[in-house]
Protein backbone atom coordinates (compact mmCIF):
# COMPACT_ATOMS: atom_id res chain seq x y z
CA UNK A 1 0.00 0.00 0.00
CA UNK A 2 1.24 3.62 -1.24
CA UNK A 3 -0.14 5.18 1.90
CA UNK A 4 2.23 8.78 1.63
CA UNK A 5 1.62 8.91 -2.15
CA UNK A 6 -2.17 8.25 -1.38
CA UNK A 7 -1.93 10.85 1.40
CA UNK A 8 -0.36 13.13 -0.79
CA UNK A 9 -2.80 13.38 -3.32
CA UNK A 10 -6.07 13.31 -1.03
CA UNK A 11 -4.17 16.51 0.97
CA UNK A 12 -4.08 18.36 -2.75
CA UNK A 13 -7.37 17.27 -3.48
CA UNK A 14 -8.91 18.30 0.02
CA UNK A 15 -7.06 21.79 -0.16
CA UNK A 16 -8.95 22.12 -3.92
CA UNK A 17 -12.42 21.35 -3.49
CA UNK A 18 -12.05 23.48 -0.12
CA UNK A 19 -10.51 26.43 -1.30
CA UNK A 20 -12.48 26.24 -5.10
CA UNK A 21 -16.18 26.01 -2.35
CA UNK A 22 -14.56 29.35 -0.29
CA UNK A 23 -14.05 30.73 -3.34
CA UNK A 24 -17.40 30.60 -4.38
CA UNK A 25 -18.96 31.43 -1.42
CA UNK A 26 -16.92 34.51 -0.45
CA UNK A 27 -15.09 35.13 -3.66
CA UNK A 28 -11.27 35.60 -3.79
CA UNK A 29 -8.19 37.94 -3.81
CA UNK A 30 -4.29 38.16 -3.70
CA UNK A 31 -4.21 38.43 -0.19
CA UNK A 32 -5.45 34.51 0.38
CA UNK A 33 -3.17 33.05 -1.83
CA UNK A 34 -0.69 32.52 1.30
CA UNK A 35 -3.69 31.10 3.36
CA UNK A 36 -3.94 28.89 0.75
CA UNK A 37 -0.66 27.48 1.27
CA UNK A 38 -1.01 27.96 4.96
CA UNK A 39 -3.98 25.72 5.29
CA UNK A 40 -1.94 23.21 3.80
CA UNK A 41 -1.10 22.61 7.17
CA UNK A 42 -4.24 21.64 9.28
CA UNK A 43 -5.20 20.13 5.73
CA UNK A 44 -2.07 17.95 6.13
CA UNK A 45 -2.76 16.81 9.85
CA UNK A 46 -6.34 16.20 9.22
CA UNK A 47 -5.68 14.22 5.60
CA UNK A 48 -3.44 12.11 7.48
CA UNK A 49 -4.77 11.64 10.68
CA UNK A 50 -7.87 10.25 8.90
CA UNK A 51 -6.31 8.45 6.64
CA UNK A 52 -4.40 6.55 8.30
CA UNK A 53 -6.55 6.06 11.62
CA UNK A 54 -9.85 5.04 9.63
CA UNK A 55 -9.64 4.05 5.95
CA UNK A 56 -6.21 2.30 5.80
CA UNK A 57 -6.73 -0.49 8.72
CA UNK A 58 -9.74 -2.02 6.43
CA UNK A 59 -6.53 -2.94 4.57
CA UNK A 60 -4.29 -3.80 6.78
CA UNK A 61 -6.38 -5.54 8.87
CA UNK A 62 -7.90 -7.51 6.37
CA UNK A 63 -7.87 -11.35 6.37
CA UNK A 64 -4.72 -12.92 4.54
CA UNK A 65 -7.48 -14.54 1.59
CA UNK A 66 -9.83 -11.28 1.45
CA UNK A 67 -9.04 -8.99 -1.46
CA UNK A 68 -9.01 -5.74 -1.64
CA UNK A 69 -11.68 -5.64 -4.08
CA UNK A 70 -14.09 -7.85 -1.16
CA UNK A 71 -12.86 -5.18 1.31
CA UNK A 72 -13.94 -2.25 -0.64
CA UNK A 73 -17.43 -4.04 -1.23
CA UNK A 74 -18.23 -5.11 2.59
CA UNK A 75 -16.64 -1.49 3.95
CA UNK A 76 -17.12 0.97 1.82
CA UNK A 77 -20.94 1.05 2.14
CA UNK A 78 -21.10 1.85 5.46
CA UNK A 79 -18.58 3.82 5.93
CA UNK A 80 -19.84 6.23 3.57
CA UNK A 81 -23.17 6.03 5.29
CA UNK A 82 -21.40 6.87 8.24
CA UNK A 83 -18.91 9.62 7.03
CA UNK A 84 -21.88 11.58 5.31
CA UNK A 85 -24.31 11.39 8.24
CA UNK A 86 -21.31 13.03 10.26
CA UNK A 87 -20.63 15.44 7.42
CA UNK A 88 -24.83 16.09 7.22
CA UNK A 89 -25.17 16.88 10.99
CA UNK A 90 -21.97 19.03 11.47
CA UNK A 91 -23.49 20.73 8.29
CA UNK A 92 -26.80 21.55 9.98
CA UNK A 93 -24.78 22.49 13.43
CA UNK A 94 -22.33 25.02 11.34
CA UNK A 95 -23.48 25.91 7.37
CA UNK A 96 -20.65 28.10 7.19
CA UNK A 97 -18.26 25.11 7.31
CA UNK A 98 -19.62 23.36 4.78
CA UNK A 99 -16.56 23.40 2.59
CA UNK A 100 -14.73 21.83 5.05
CA UNK A 101 -17.55 19.24 5.35
CA UNK A 102 -17.91 18.78 1.67
CA UNK A 103 -14.28 18.42 1.05
CA UNK A 104 -13.60 16.14 3.73
CA UNK A 105 -16.26 13.65 2.56
CA UNK A 106 -15.26 14.14 -1.45
CA UNK A 107 -11.72 13.50 0.06
CA UNK A 108 -12.38 9.99 2.05
CA UNK A 109 -14.56 8.75 -0.65
CA UNK A 110 -11.77 9.26 -2.96
CA UNK A 111 -8.75 7.47 -0.96
CA UNK A 112 -10.86 4.65 -0.58
CA UNK A 113 -10.87 3.74 -4.19
CA UNK A 114 -7.35 5.25 -4.63
CA UNK A 115 -6.17 2.90 -1.93
CA UNK A 116 -8.25 -0.37 -3.24
CA UNK A 117 -7.32 0.60 -7.00
CA UNK A 118 -3.48 0.89 -5.52
CA UNK A 119 -3.43 -2.48 -3.85
CA UNK A 120 -5.91 -4.46 -6.46
CA UNK A 121 -2.57 -3.30 -8.96
CA UNK A 122 0.10 -3.84 -6.39
CA UNK A 123 -1.26 -7.65 -5.73
CA UNK A 124 -1.36 -8.44 -10.06
CA UNK A 125 2.12 -7.29 -10.50
CA UNK A 126 3.00 -10.01 -7.41
CA UNK A 127 0.61 -12.41 -9.52
CA UNK B 1 -28.69 11.18 -24.85
CA UNK B 2 -27.93 10.10 -21.34
CA UNK B 3 -25.37 11.78 -20.51
CA UNK B 4 -27.40 15.24 -22.16
CA UNK B 5 -30.44 14.44 -20.01
CA UNK B 6 -27.86 14.21 -17.11
CA UNK B 7 -26.74 17.80 -18.14
CA UNK B 8 -29.74 19.08 -18.86
CA UNK B 9 -30.60 17.68 -15.02
CA UNK B 10 -27.69 19.27 -13.21
CA UNK B 11 -28.28 22.93 -14.43
CA UNK B 12 -32.08 22.56 -13.58
CA UNK B 13 -30.94 21.11 -10.16
CA UNK B 14 -28.98 24.39 -9.46
CA UNK B 15 -31.83 26.85 -11.68
CA UNK B 16 -34.57 25.11 -9.03
CA UNK B 17 -32.40 25.22 -5.42
CA UNK B 18 -30.16 27.89 -5.94
CA UNK B 19 -30.06 30.58 -3.18
CA UNK B 20 -34.09 28.98 -2.41
CA UNK B 21 -36.00 28.34 0.00
CA UNK B 22 -37.44 24.85 -0.42
CA UNK B 23 -41.59 24.83 -2.33
CA UNK B 24 -42.13 24.02 -6.15
CA UNK B 25 -39.08 23.55 -6.51
CA UNK B 26 -38.59 20.21 -4.55
CA UNK B 27 -41.76 19.07 -6.62
CA UNK B 28 -39.98 19.91 -9.92
CA UNK B 29 -37.22 17.96 -8.67
CA UNK B 30 -39.36 14.73 -7.85
CA UNK B 31 -39.85 14.55 -11.07
CA UNK B 32 -36.89 15.46 -12.72
CA UNK B 33 -35.51 12.28 -10.46
CA UNK B 34 -38.26 9.99 -11.89
CA UNK B 35 -37.64 11.23 -15.71
CA UNK B 36 -33.60 10.32 -15.08
CA UNK B 37 -34.85 7.13 -14.06
CA UNK B 38 -37.07 6.55 -16.03
CA UNK B 39 -34.59 6.99 -19.03
CA UNK B 40 -31.63 5.19 -17.54
CA UNK B 41 -33.50 2.08 -16.31
CA UNK B 42 -36.52 1.57 -18.65
CA UNK B 43 -36.87 -2.07 -17.49
CA UNK B 44 -37.26 -1.93 -13.83
CA UNK B 45 -40.55 0.99 -14.38
CA UNK B 46 -41.90 -2.50 -16.43
CA UNK B 47 -42.62 -3.38 -12.87
CA UNK B 48 -45.89 -2.21 -11.09
CA UNK B 49 -44.40 -1.76 -7.59
CA UNK B 50 -41.50 0.87 -9.20
CA UNK B 51 -44.68 2.53 -10.60
CA UNK B 52 -46.11 2.52 -7.26
CA UNK B 53 -43.23 3.50 -5.38
CA UNK B 54 -42.86 6.39 -8.02
CA UNK B 55 -46.41 7.47 -7.15
CA UNK B 56 -45.69 7.82 -4.06
CA UNK B 57 -42.58 9.97 -4.14
CA UNK B 58 -44.62 12.16 -6.92
CA UNK B 59 -47.33 12.32 -4.13
CA UNK B 60 -45.21 13.63 -1.67
CA UNK B 61 -43.68 16.12 -3.90
CA UNK B 62 -47.07 17.16 -4.18
CA UNK B 63 -47.98 17.98 -0.82
CA UNK B 64 -44.55 20.18 -0.16
CA UNK B 65 -46.03 22.06 -3.32
CA UNK B 66 -49.37 21.98 -1.11
CA UNK B 67 -48.32 22.73 2.48
CA UNK B 68 -44.97 22.61 3.01
CA UNK B 69 -44.37 21.01 6.58
CA UNK B 70 -41.22 19.15 8.20
CA UNK B 71 -43.28 15.85 7.75
CA UNK B 72 -43.88 16.24 3.97
CA UNK B 73 -39.88 17.09 3.50
CA UNK B 74 -38.96 14.23 5.47
CA UNK B 75 -41.67 12.14 3.60
CA UNK B 76 -40.36 13.07 0.05
CA UNK B 77 -36.88 12.14 1.37
CA UNK B 78 -38.03 9.19 2.50
CA UNK B 79 -39.83 8.22 -0.31
CA UNK B 80 -36.71 9.14 -2.62
CA UNK B 81 -34.44 7.30 -0.95
CA UNK B 82 -37.00 3.94 -1.08
CA UNK B 83 -37.71 4.50 -4.90
CA UNK B 84 -33.90 4.53 -5.75
CA UNK B 85 -33.17 1.27 -3.82
CA UNK B 86 -36.25 -0.63 -5.27
CA UNK B 87 -34.55 0.46 -9.18
CA UNK B 88 -31.77 -0.82 -7.61
CA UNK B 89 -33.44 -4.46 -6.46
CA UNK B 90 -36.94 -4.94 -6.77
CA UNK B 91 -37.30 -8.01 -4.71
CA UNK B 92 -35.58 -6.54 -1.45
CA UNK B 93 -37.17 -5.57 1.70
CA UNK B 94 -37.70 -1.97 2.07
CA UNK B 95 -34.93 -1.66 4.66
CA UNK B 96 -32.54 -3.04 2.26
CA UNK B 97 -33.90 -0.27 -0.18
CA UNK B 98 -33.30 2.25 2.22
CA UNK B 99 -29.93 1.53 2.49
CA UNK B 100 -29.43 0.81 -1.30
CA UNK B 101 -31.33 4.27 -1.76
CA UNK B 102 -29.00 5.57 0.65
CA UNK B 103 -25.47 4.61 -0.55
CA UNK B 104 -26.18 5.12 -4.31
CA UNK B 105 -27.56 8.43 -3.56
CA UNK B 106 -24.21 9.81 -1.87
CA UNK B 107 -21.52 7.25 -3.22
CA UNK B 108 -22.47 5.52 -6.44
CA UNK B 109 -20.04 7.53 -8.37
CA UNK B 110 -17.21 6.41 -6.31
CA UNK B 111 -18.42 2.82 -6.62
CA UNK B 112 -18.66 2.97 -10.22
CA UNK B 113 -15.34 4.38 -10.62
CA UNK B 114 -14.05 1.44 -8.72
CA UNK B 115 -15.95 -0.57 -11.30
CA UNK B 116 -16.20 -3.68 -9.75
CA UNK B 117 -17.45 -6.65 -12.13
CA UNK B 118 -19.16 -8.81 -10.06
CA UNK B 119 -19.69 -12.13 -12.11
CA UNK B 120 -15.80 -12.02 -13.18
CA UNK B 121 -14.32 -10.87 -10.18
CA UNK B 122 -11.37 -8.53 -11.13
CA UNK B 123 -11.10 -5.40 -11.16
CA UNK B 124 -11.33 -3.77 -14.55
CA UNK B 125 -9.52 -0.44 -15.35
CA UNK B 126 -11.09 2.15 -17.03
CA UNK B 127 -9.01 3.01 -20.52
CA UNK B 128 -11.76 5.54 -21.64
CA UNK B 129 -11.04 8.79 -19.77
CA UNK B 130 -7.92 9.12 -17.61
CA UNK B 131 -9.70 12.10 -15.57
CA UNK B 132 -6.47 12.35 -13.49
CA UNK B 133 -4.60 13.49 -16.16
CA UNK B 134 -6.56 16.00 -17.46
CA UNK B 135 -7.50 17.60 -14.04
CA UNK B 136 -3.75 18.00 -14.03
CA UNK B 137 -3.23 19.39 -17.42
CA UNK B 138 -6.59 21.61 -16.58
CA UNK B 139 -6.10 22.49 -12.99
CA UNK B 140 -1.83 22.62 -12.16
CA UNK B 141 -1.34 25.07 -14.65
CA UNK B 142 -4.43 27.59 -13.84
CA UNK B 143 -3.16 27.12 -10.31
CA UNK B 144 0.15 28.33 -10.98
CA UNK B 145 -1.01 31.19 -13.54
CA UNK B 146 -3.10 32.70 -10.91
CA UNK B 147 -0.14 32.30 -8.22
CA UNK B 148 1.99 34.13 -11.32
CA UNK B 149 -0.34 36.68 -12.05
CA UNK B 150 -0.74 37.83 -8.57
CA UNK B 151 2.98 37.72 -8.27
CA UNK B 152 3.86 40.06 -11.96
CA UNK B 153 0.83 42.52 -11.08
CA UNK B 154 2.32 44.02 -8.04
CA UNK B 155 5.53 44.55 -10.76
CA UNK B 156 4.22 46.38 -12.70
CA UNK B 157 1.49 49.15 -12.44
CA UNK B 158 0.09 48.75 -16.28
CA UNK B 159 -0.05 44.72 -15.94
CA UNK B 160 -1.66 45.21 -12.89
CA UNK B 161 -4.19 47.75 -14.62
CA UNK B 162 -5.07 45.42 -17.58
CA UNK B 163 -5.52 42.50 -15.06
CA UNK B 164 -7.64 44.32 -13.44
CA UNK B 165 -10.20 45.42 -16.49
CA UNK B 166 -10.89 41.69 -16.53
CA UNK B 167 -14.13 41.16 -15.54
CA UNK B 168 -15.53 37.71 -14.39
CA UNK B 169 -18.09 38.97 -12.54
CA UNK B 170 -20.96 37.60 -15.16
CA UNK B 171 -19.62 33.84 -13.85
CA UNK B 172 -21.41 33.14 -10.74
CA UNK B 173 -19.25 29.72 -9.78
CA UNK B 174 -21.46 29.11 -7.02
CA UNK B 175 -24.10 28.64 -9.39
CA UNK B 176 -21.53 26.40 -11.64
CA UNK B 177 -20.66 24.28 -8.63
CA UNK B 178 -24.46 23.48 -7.58
CA UNK B 179 -24.70 22.62 -11.11
CA UNK B 180 -22.16 20.00 -10.49
CA UNK B 181 -23.26 19.01 -7.03
CA UNK B 182 -27.03 17.94 -9.10
CA UNK B 183 -24.84 15.84 -11.78
CA UNK B 184 -22.88 14.22 -9.44
CA UNK B 185 -26.26 13.46 -7.31
CA UNK B 186 -28.30 12.81 -10.58
CA UNK B 187 -25.04 10.64 -12.43
CA UNK B 188 -25.12 8.60 -8.85
CA UNK B 189 -29.14 7.83 -9.14
CA UNK B 190 -29.26 6.78 -12.85
CA UNK B 191 -27.72 3.99 -12.21
CA UNK B 192 -29.11 2.45 -8.65
CA UNK B 193 -26.33 0.38 -6.93
CA UNK B 194 -26.34 -2.37 -4.60
CA UNK B 195 -24.82 -3.14 -1.04
CA UNK B 196 -23.67 -6.35 -0.88
CA UNK B 197 -23.16 -8.98 0.72
CA UNK B 198 -26.57 -7.24 2.50
CA UNK B 199 -28.62 -7.37 -0.47
CA UNK B 200 -27.76 -10.75 -1.32
CA UNK B 201 -28.57 -12.25 1.95
CA UNK B 202 -31.89 -10.25 2.01
CA UNK B 203 -33.01 -11.95 -1.40
CA UNK B 204 -32.09 -15.64 -0.12
CA UNK B 205 -34.10 -14.97 3.17
CA UNK B 206 -37.62 -16.15 3.14
CA UNK B 207 -39.93 -15.30 5.54
CA UNK B 208 -40.58 -18.68 7.01
CA UNK B 209 -38.83 -20.24 9.82
CA UNK B 210 -36.92 -23.55 8.66
CA UNK B 211 -37.46 -26.56 11.03
CA UNK B 212 -33.27 -27.06 10.73
CA UNK B 213 -32.69 -29.56 13.15
CA UNK B 214 -34.03 -32.38 14.69
CA UNK B 215 -36.49 -31.70 17.79
CA UNK B 216 -35.08 -32.51 21.23
CA UNK B 217 -38.76 -33.58 22.54
CA UNK B 218 -37.19 -33.05 26.14
CA UNK B 219 -36.25 -29.52 25.74
CA UNK B 220 -38.89 -28.57 24.16
CA UNK B 221 -40.92 -29.45 26.75
CA UNK B 222 -39.33 -28.17 29.26
CA UNK B 223 -39.29 -24.53 27.17
CA UNK B 224 -42.94 -25.20 26.41
CA UNK B 225 -43.57 -25.44 30.20
CA UNK B 226 -41.67 -22.04 31.06
CA UNK B 227 -43.66 -20.11 28.29
CA UNK B 228 -47.23 -21.27 29.42
CA UNK B 229 -46.10 -20.64 33.00
CA UNK B 230 -44.72 -16.77 32.05
CA UNK B 231 -47.50 -16.24 29.99
CA UNK B 232 -50.14 -17.18 31.89
CA UNK B 233 -48.34 -15.45 34.91
CA UNK B 234 -48.46 -12.29 32.38
CA UNK B 235 -51.80 -12.68 31.35
CA UNK B 236 -53.27 -12.51 34.90
CA UNK B 237 -50.98 -9.38 35.59
CA UNK B 238 -52.51 -7.71 32.11
CA UNK B 239 -56.10 -8.89 33.17
CA UNK B 240 -55.76 -7.22 36.43
CA UNK B 241 -53.88 -3.82 35.29
CA UNK B 242 -56.82 -3.63 32.79
CA UNK B 243 -59.53 -3.61 35.09
CA UNK B 244 -58.25 -1.25 37.79
CA UNK B 245 -57.31 1.12 34.65
CA UNK B 246 -61.08 0.95 33.15
CA UNK B 247 -62.09 1.72 36.77
CA UNK B 248 -59.97 4.03 37.53
CA UNK B 249 -61.27 5.73 34.07
CA UNK B 250 -64.59 5.76 34.64
CA UNK B 251 -64.59 6.70 38.26
CA UNK B 252 -61.70 10.07 37.20
CA UNK B 253 -63.53 13.04 38.05
CA UNK B 254 -60.28 15.44 37.64
CA UNK B 255 -59.92 16.69 34.21
CA UNK B 256 -57.41 19.39 34.41
CA UNK B 257 -54.80 19.25 31.84
CA UNK B 258 -51.94 17.93 33.80
CA UNK B 259 -53.95 15.25 35.32
CA UNK B 260 -55.29 13.99 32.33
CA UNK B 261 -51.83 14.37 30.36
CA UNK B 262 -49.89 12.57 33.10
CA UNK B 263 -52.76 9.73 32.87
CA UNK B 264 -51.61 9.08 28.94
CA UNK B 265 -47.93 9.61 28.76
CA UNK B 266 -47.31 7.29 31.80
CA UNK B 267 -50.12 5.05 30.03
CA UNK B 268 -47.53 5.69 27.06
CA UNK B 269 -44.39 4.87 28.81
CA UNK B 270 -45.87 1.18 30.38
CA UNK B 271 -47.03 0.61 26.65
CA UNK B 272 -44.08 0.85 24.87
CA UNK B 273 -42.05 -0.88 27.57
CA UNK B 274 -45.24 -3.94 27.56
CA UNK B 275 -45.48 -3.90 24.09
CA UNK B 276 -42.23 -3.96 23.11
CA UNK B 277 -41.37 -6.79 25.88
CA UNK B 278 -44.21 -8.85 24.61
CA UNK B 279 -43.37 -8.83 20.93
CA UNK B 280 -39.61 -10.00 22.36
CA UNK B 281 -40.72 -12.41 25.12
CA UNK B 282 -43.28 -14.19 22.05
CA UNK B 283 -40.24 -13.73 19.81
CA UNK B 284 -37.64 -15.53 22.12
CA UNK B 285 -40.26 -18.74 22.85
CA UNK B 286 -41.37 -19.20 18.85
CA UNK B 287 -37.38 -18.49 17.39
CA UNK B 288 -36.93 -22.11 16.77
CA UNK B 289 -38.00 -25.74 17.99
CA UNK B 290 -40.68 -25.14 19.69
CA UNK B 291 -42.64 -23.53 16.96
CA UNK B 292 -42.56 -27.45 15.48
CA UNK B 293 -43.56 -28.97 19.03
CA UNK B 294 -46.88 -30.92 18.36
CA UNK B 295 -47.48 -30.47 22.25
CA UNK B 296 -47.37 -26.06 22.00
CA UNK B 297 -51.15 -25.28 21.66
CA UNK B 298 -51.58 -24.16 25.07
CA UNK B 299 -48.87 -22.05 25.08
CA UNK B 300 -49.96 -20.69 21.59
CA UNK B 301 -53.33 -19.85 22.91
CA UNK B 302 -52.08 -18.03 25.69
CA UNK B 303 -50.01 -16.14 23.28
CA UNK B 304 -53.05 -15.32 21.42
CA UNK B 305 -54.98 -14.49 24.63
CA UNK B 306 -52.18 -11.95 25.37
CA UNK B 307 -51.86 -10.74 22.14
CA UNK B 308 -55.58 -9.87 22.57
CA UNK B 309 -55.53 -7.94 25.98
CA UNK B 310 -52.51 -6.05 24.74
CA UNK B 311 -54.80 -4.85 22.01
CA UNK B 312 -56.95 -4.00 24.48
CA UNK B 313 -54.84 -1.97 26.46
CA UNK B 314 -54.04 -0.32 23.83
CA UNK B 315 -57.81 0.17 23.15
CA UNK B 316 -57.53 1.76 26.74
CA UNK B 317 -54.66 3.78 25.76
CA UNK B 318 -56.71 5.41 22.70
CA UNK B 319 -59.78 6.17 24.42
CA UNK B 320 -57.60 8.02 27.10
CA UNK B 321 -55.75 9.93 24.43
CA UNK B 322 -59.27 10.37 22.73
CA UNK B 323 -60.55 12.09 26.10
CA UNK B 324 -57.74 14.23 26.16
CA UNK B 325 -58.18 15.37 22.54
CA UNK B 326 -62.36 16.01 22.99
CA UNK B 327 -61.74 18.86 26.34
CA UNK B 328 -58.07 20.24 25.25
CA UNK B 329 -57.85 19.51 21.13
CA UNK B 330 -55.47 18.31 18.99
CA UNK B 331 -52.02 18.84 19.13
CA UNK B 332 -48.97 16.92 17.52
CA UNK B 333 -48.34 14.77 20.86
CA UNK B 334 -51.77 13.83 20.60
CA UNK B 335 -51.57 13.08 17.76
CA UNK B 336 -48.53 11.04 17.63
CA UNK B 337 -50.00 8.96 20.38
CA UNK B 338 -52.65 8.08 18.30
CA UNK B 339 -49.87 7.33 15.64
CA UNK B 340 -47.54 4.98 18.06
CA UNK B 341 -51.10 2.62 19.14
CA UNK B 342 -51.59 2.42 15.12
CA UNK B 343 -48.20 0.57 14.73
CA UNK B 344 -48.49 -1.09 17.96
CA UNK B 345 -51.74 -2.78 16.66
CA UNK B 346 -49.88 -3.92 13.57
CA UNK B 347 -47.07 -4.90 14.93
CA UNK B 348 -48.94 -7.05 17.82
CA UNK B 349 -51.00 -8.30 14.27
CA UNK B 350 -47.84 -9.46 12.40
CA UNK B 351 -46.90 -11.27 15.99
CA UNK B 352 -49.96 -13.16 16.05
CA UNK B 353 -49.85 -13.90 12.11
CA UNK B 354 -45.73 -14.68 12.92
CA UNK B 355 -46.85 -17.39 15.55
CA UNK B 356 -49.80 -18.85 13.62
CA UNK B 357 -47.89 -18.93 10.12
CA UNK B 358 -44.67 -20.22 11.64
CA UNK B 359 -42.81 -16.77 10.26
CA UNK B 360 -39.18 -15.67 10.55
CA UNK B 361 -37.94 -12.95 12.62
CA UNK B 362 -37.38 -10.94 9.39
CA UNK B 363 -40.85 -11.20 8.35
CA UNK B 364 -41.78 -9.24 11.20
CA UNK B 365 -39.48 -6.56 10.20
CA UNK B 366 -40.42 -6.77 6.27
CA UNK B 367 -44.15 -6.09 7.41
CA UNK B 368 -43.89 -3.29 10.21
CA UNK B 369 -41.24 -1.05 8.41
CA UNK B 370 -42.96 -1.66 4.72
CA UNK B 371 -46.18 -0.08 7.33
CA UNK B 372 -44.68 2.60 9.30
CA UNK B 373 -43.45 3.48 5.64
CA UNK B 374 -46.73 3.33 4.35
CA UNK B 375 -48.17 5.48 7.42
CA UNK B 376 -45.35 8.06 6.55
CA UNK B 377 -46.33 8.98 3.46
CA UNK B 378 -50.18 8.67 4.17
CA UNK B 379 -49.59 11.53 7.22
CA UNK B 380 -47.57 13.74 4.86
CA UNK B 381 -50.76 13.94 2.54
CA UNK B 382 -52.98 15.50 5.66
CA UNK B 383 -52.52 19.65 6.02
CA UNK B 384 -52.13 18.65 10.23
CA UNK B 385 -51.64 22.42 11.02
CA UNK B 386 -54.94 23.52 9.45
CA UNK B 387 -56.59 20.39 10.48
CA UNK B 388 -55.23 20.70 14.16
CA UNK B 389 -56.37 24.39 14.28
CA UNK B 390 -59.68 23.82 12.94
CA UNK B 391 -60.65 20.89 15.52
CA UNK B 392 -59.35 22.88 18.66
CA UNK B 393 -61.43 26.56 17.11
CA UNK B 394 -64.51 24.73 16.89
CA UNK B 395 -64.86 21.43 18.69
CA UNK B 396 -62.26 21.63 21.84
CA UNK B 397 -63.51 22.59 25.16
CA UNK B 398 -60.51 24.80 25.77
CA UNK B 399 -58.03 26.29 23.64
CA UNK B 400 -54.31 26.85 24.08
CA UNK B 401 -53.93 29.99 21.86
CA UNK B 402 -50.55 30.30 21.80
CA UNK B 403 -49.71 26.97 20.95
CA UNK B 404 -52.13 27.53 17.20
CA UNK B 405 -50.23 30.58 17.15
CA UNK B 406 -47.04 29.40 16.81
CA UNK B 407 -47.82 26.46 15.00
CA UNK B 408 -46.32 26.91 10.92
CA UNK B 409 -47.82 28.77 8.33
CA UNK B 410 -50.39 26.38 6.88
CA UNK B 411 -53.00 27.47 9.34
CA UNK B 412 -52.68 31.22 9.19
CA UNK B 413 -55.62 31.88 6.38
CA UNK B 414 -57.33 29.43 8.64
CA UNK B 415 -56.90 31.93 11.70
CA UNK B 416 -57.21 35.22 9.59
CA UNK B 417 -60.85 33.64 8.95
CA UNK B 418 -61.89 32.43 12.09
CA UNK B 419 -60.68 36.17 13.19
CA UNK B 420 -62.84 38.10 10.66
CA UNK B 421 -66.18 36.00 11.49
CA UNK B 422 -65.61 35.45 14.87
CA UNK B 423 -64.98 39.51 15.16
CA UNK B 424 -61.93 38.66 17.64
CA UNK B 425 -60.59 41.56 19.57
CA UNK B 426 -57.60 42.28 21.65
CA UNK B 427 -54.27 39.93 21.87
CA UNK B 428 -55.20 37.13 20.31
CA UNK B 429 -56.73 39.37 17.04
CA UNK B 430 -53.04 41.12 17.16
CA UNK B 431 -51.46 38.00 17.26
CA UNK B 432 -53.76 36.54 14.19
CA UNK B 433 -53.19 40.09 12.47
CA UNK B 434 -48.90 39.79 12.57
CA UNK B 435 -49.19 36.27 11.92
CA UNK B 436 -50.90 37.25 8.65
CA UNK B 437 -49.61 39.80 7.71
CA UNK B 438 -45.76 38.40 7.88
CA UNK B 439 -47.04 35.09 5.97
CA UNK B 440 -47.99 37.98 3.20
CA UNK B 441 -45.10 39.49 3.12
CA UNK B 442 -43.13 36.12 2.64
CA UNK B 443 -45.27 35.06 -0.25
CA UNK B 444 -44.78 38.00 -1.70
CA UNK B 445 -41.29 37.80 -1.51
CA UNK B 446 -40.94 34.40 -3.03
CA UNK B 447 -39.61 33.50 -6.01
CA UNK B 448 -40.87 30.99 -8.62
CA UNK B 449 -39.05 27.98 -7.17
CA UNK B 450 -40.42 29.08 -3.69
CA UNK B 451 -43.83 28.85 -4.61
CA UNK B 452 -46.49 27.04 -2.73
CA UNK B 453 -49.99 26.89 -3.24
CA UNK B 454 -51.15 28.97 -0.70
CA UNK B 455 -49.22 31.51 -3.21
CA UNK B 456 -52.10 31.07 -5.59
CA UNK B 457 -55.21 31.80 -3.10
CA UNK B 458 -53.26 35.31 -2.68
CA UNK B 459 -55.35 37.89 -4.59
Amino acid sequence: MNLPKTILKAIILATTIFWLILTATEGFNEERIYLVFLSLIPISICCSLVIALTISPFFWLKKSGDSNRLVFKKYFPFYTIISFSLCLYGTLQDPLIICFYLSAFFTTMQTWVWLAKGNEQQNKLEV
Amino acid sequence: MKNISLIIGAFLFSTLFYKQDLGLNLSLFSLLTIIVLVIHNKDAFKHRRTIAFSSLYLITGIAIFFYKSNLSIIANCVAFVTLIGHVSEQKSSIYINWLNGLYTFIAAFFHRNFNIIENEEKVKLKKKVDYGHWIKVIGIPSIVLVIFISLYKNGNPVFADIISKIDFSFINLQWLLLAALGYYLLYNISKPIEVNPATEIDLNTSNILKNKSHINIESAKKENQLGVILITLLNLLIIFFLITDITYLITINDLRAPTISNQVHNGINALIASIVMAILIILVFFRGNLNFYEGNKNLKRLTYTWIILNVILIVNIAIKDAQYIYYFGFTYKRIGVLVYLLLTIIGLITTAIKVNQIKNFWYLLRVNTASAFTILIMSSTVNWDNHITYYNLNYAKSIDFNYIINLSNNNTFLLKYYSDNMFLKGKRKVLIDNKYNNYLRQLNNTDWQELGYDNFKLE
